[in-house]
């Protein structure tokens, strides 16, 4: 099977992105089937590997569960001055949850 | 994390049923360590065992008092105390007077109500990683000195490397939690390309590029899209 023009460069970079976070092939795969993702974890393998060409939509697909880990990453944050006087009135908990960083928890997750 | 064959539904299962086994195991090890601990040294009124993963997030513990269970729960939640540091800096903590004690201000605040004044904590390395500590705690000031936190870190060695095989085979049981969040994520994004199937008339290649487009354009998570969906207030675009 032939590659899209582009396949090359989108998969470069999907492989880069999860390197540079250190996420495994298992768990993007794992994050890609929870996203509905149709190929199995060693297709993704290939996929990655650049032996086996992905429909886009399954393209797609790895890059929003790579972009979803990603996004899930705890990332330290800088703290403000008032954040302090919050933690001094025994407040250390919703503190300790800003500092997780990363996407804020809508209602109902 | 373990390179295992997934996509198999039998392995899946097999690794679901092992999995309780395994959980079993670890509990039980770790329990018979603190209780083997706490009977090392005169004096000690608790001891404990934490495993912690790479990020200092506790996995497992084993506590033979609720004492122990208590001190080690305000240092989890305030991020700091004396088997944290010997975790992180992967050398022995000796605590001999909490009284005069200057380190760890926030987990002292939070164990000052508690009965204990003296600490000792060494961490569980097992193939050059860190990945625990054990603990004994005393009621009375100077129970521990460098004898005893020597003693502790004779016995912290080889617990060590027993528990480091048990949480490697451990591995598969918090993957399969993570399988039963994508089994149900993936339905639930299956569910949502059928109502839009429907709603539509869209194929479902059509429906997911759909969901993926909207999930991009909102920087939202699929599944939080998908939730949308089938609880019928999609918002514009769907």
């Amino acid at each position: 099977m032939g590659f899209d023009a582009n396949e090359p460069e989108q998969r470069r970079r999907l492989r880069a992105a999860i390197k540079a976070v250190d996420i495994s092939v298992s768990e993007l795969w794992l994050k890609y089937f929870g996203l509905s993702g149709d190929a199995g974890e060693y297709e993704v393998e290939a996929y990655l590997q650049g032996l086996l060409s992905l429909p886009p939509v399954q393209r797609d697909l790895l890059a929003l569960a790579a972009n979803e880990l990603i996004d899930d990453l705890p990332r330290p944050r800088a703290p403000y001055s008032d954040d302090f006087e919050d933690a001094d009135q025994g407040d250390a908990e919703s503190a300790g949850r800003e500092d997780g960083g990363g996407r804020q928890p809508e209602p109902g997750e | 994390m373990a390179q295992l064959p997934l996509d198999e539904l039998s392995t899946v299962i097999a690794r679901i049923q092992g999995l309780l086994l395994t959980e079993e195991k670890v509990t039980t090890a770790v329990r018979l360590l603190a209780q083997a601990a706490k009977e090392s040294v005169p004096g000690t009124i608790g001891a404990g065992v934490s495993l912690l993963d790479a990020r200092g997030r506790r996995t497992s513990s084993g506590y033979t008092d609720m004492i122990v269970r208590q001190a080690d729960a305000v240092q989890y939640e305030r991020g700091e105390g004396p088997c944290l540091t010997a975790w992180a800096a992967e050398e022995p903590v000796l605590v001999p007077d909490l009284a005069s004690e200057s380190r760890w201000p926030e987990w002292r605040k939070g164990v000052a109500g508690l009965p204990i004044l003296s600490v000792v904590s060494a961490p569980l390395m097992a193939g050059g990683q860190s990945i625990g500590a054990l603990k004994l705690y005393a009621a009375a000031p100077n129970v521990y000195d460098e004898g005893s936190a020597a003693l502790l870190q004779l016995f912290a060695a080889p617990a060590a490397t027993l528990l480091s095989h048990i949480q490697a085979s451990e591995a598969p049981l918090r993957m399969s939690e993570g399988l039963q969040a994508s089994l149900y994520t993936r339905d639930m994004v299956n569910r949502a390309c059928g109502v839009l199937m429907e709603r539509r008339a869209l194929s479902h290649e059509d429906a997911l590029q759909l969901l993926i487009k909207q999930a991009r354009e909102e920087h939202a998570a699929l599944h939080q899209v998908c939730e949308r969906v089938l609880a019928g207030t999609p918002a514009s675009g769907i």
